[in-house]
């Protein structure tokens, strides 16, 4: 990732913003309808947040605000990426904590308010790949992991990096359906050190410059994008600093087919579907899956001494 | 009645077009296909086999439900070989022998060809004892559907309940129509 010079700085959206203030002095009240109208034109959604911009060195074509927020795999409400939508919509994150604990010198309750003030936000621009075959390019805003896992100070014995999804069975409607929910719950996913520390992985708050919406994993999620989309799991609840390799989810829920790493990787097949292609959303065509998603140059060195086939 | 059958058989296909073209809310449109195409197909056909368990009025447009379930088949492979392939007949090739999920979805397929081409009146004469083939084909999309899901809803779990439930009605009846026969016989 290039350092960003000053003027990448100020973002586009805020840039005309304040444009659109200056123009207020003299065309008034007609100038700040016409941002409102450009944003809903352009189908965005009002920034709320303040971050450094991406450069988008690899120059990668955006989805939709709208198509990154209609479909998505969030199994605690339904396992209906189109419904998920409709049923987040009054989902309740004010004053949402998360908890890190585990094998770390300073252990922190911290409301996310506060985490979105303590660490200057970034936007990356990523590719975002599902095991099942789709994929979005996204424009996250939020901040290296790394940052916060060299805040809390993890012991020397600390070598993995356990998340957990929040476990409230009145915001969840999946969560409370007992042994018929979908997959097991609280939702588990995992990261080794190196990963953890790696500068591409990141704990995204926004999207499109503004807070993330429920559907989304709101108000803070994990971004790992040289991994299966499982792996970035939603609505942190919790982050646990371990010793052993934790048991991610999907592994615990079918291990055949799920494992811990699970690195986008066109060699090794889901068993049941492809992973050689894959369908970015909005365009009609497939286009071949790349190793690490994109991200070799990047996270390849991670994984040189082993075997990806047994460690998929 | 016929013209009631041709209605609600196409009800799904109107949909899935009114869904992609005019709503334009499926945001992954051959996944949709697939669903609806699948969904349709295996509902239709499982539906045709209990004809005659409730409704024997309809036993006699059997022949055109049936076509119905292969027209839906036909749209779902359709699907997967012009849409999701792109007509690369040699990946999809690779992929159907490597994948159980797929070779099982393409020998149920094959099956629904004969069974079509050889529902003419003429040809179902001499085939028809084959078209018990059909319930070696519910069985297997029933997997090819269950192979298809990440994981299962209570939705899907409920589809295959109703599964289990004709095919247990199946039998029964099979079983009593064969006592039923003896009986005649004696």
């Amino acid at each position: 990732m290039k350092k960003l010079s000053a003027k990448d700085v100020t973002s586009e959206v805020l840039f005309n913003k304040r444009r659109n203030f200056l123009k207020l002095g003299a065309a008034s009240i007609v100038a700040s309808s016409a941002l409102v109208e450009l944003m809903a034109k352009e189908n965005l959604p009002l920034s709320n947040l303040k971050y450094l911009k991406d450069a988008n060195e690899n120059d990668l074509k955006l989805n939709t605000f709208k198509e990154i927020t209609s479909y998505n795999n969030f199994y605690e409400f339904t396992t209906s990426k189109e419904k998920v939508k409709d049923l987040a919509k009054d989902m309740d994150t004010t004053s949402w904590k998360i908890t890190i604990d585990g094998l770390v010198k300073n252990p922190i309750t911290i409301d996310v308010k506060d985490l979105i003030k303590k660490y200057a936000l970034e936007e990356r621009i990523y590719r975002f790949r599902c095991v099942e075959g789709w994929a979005m390019v996204v424009p996250w805003i939020g901040f290296e992991l790394k940052k916060l896992i060299e805040d809390v100070e993890p012991l020397g014995k600390a070598k993995y990096v356990k998340f957990t999804t929040k476990y409230d069975t009145e915001m969840f409607p999946d969560q409370s359906r007992g042994v018929f929910s979908s997959i097991t719950y609280p939702y588990v996913e995992g990261l080794r050190m190196d990963e953890a520390m790696n500068p591409l992985t990141l704990l995204a708050v926004g999207l499109y410059g503004k807070t993330l919406e429920g559907q989304n994993g709101a108000p803070i999620r994990l971004v790992v994008p040289w991994k299966y989309g499982f792996k970035s799991i939603k609505s942190i609840d919790k982050i646990t600093f371990l010793e052993e390799e934790p048991l991610n989810t999907w592994q615990a829920q079918n291990k055949n087919e799920y494992g811990f790493y699970a690195n986008v990787n066109p060699k090794v097949d889901h068993p049941r579907w492809t992973q050689k292609r894959e369908r970015v959303l909005g365009s009609f065509f497939k286009k071949k899956t790349l190793a690490f998603n994109g991200y070799e140059k990047e996270v390849g060195h991670m994984y040189k001494d082993m075997d990806l086939t047994k460690n998929f | 009645m016929k013209k009631i059958i041709w209605f609600v058989a196409f009800l799904p296909l109107v949909y899935m077009l009114l869904e992609l073209f005019v709503f334009q809310n499926a945001s992954d449109p051959i996944k949709y296909i697939y669903s609806i195409t699948g969904t349709a197909a295996i509902t239709i056909l499982f539906f045709t086999t209990t004809l005659s368990l409730w409704f024997k009025k309809l036993v006699k447009h059997r022949r055109l439900i049936g076509l119905f379930g292969f027209f839906y088949a036909f749209l779902h492979m359709a699907n997967f070989l012009i849409l999701d392939m792109e007509l690369d007949v040699l990946f999809a090739i690779e992929e159907t022998l490597d994948k159980p999920f797929i070779y099982l979805g393409m020998i149920s397929f094959t099956a629904l060809v004969f069974m079509s081409v050889t529902s003419t009146k003429k040809l179902f004469r001499k085939y028809n004892k084959y078209h018990k083939v059909l319930y070696l084909v519910l069985i297997l999309t029933t997997i090819h559907f269950v192979m298809a899901q990440k994981s299962l809803s209570i939705l899907q779990f409920t589809y295959l309940g109703i599964f289990a439930i004709i095919l247990l009605a199946k039998i029964n009846k099979k079983t009593k129509f064969f006592t039923f026969k003896e009986k005649i016989k004696a």
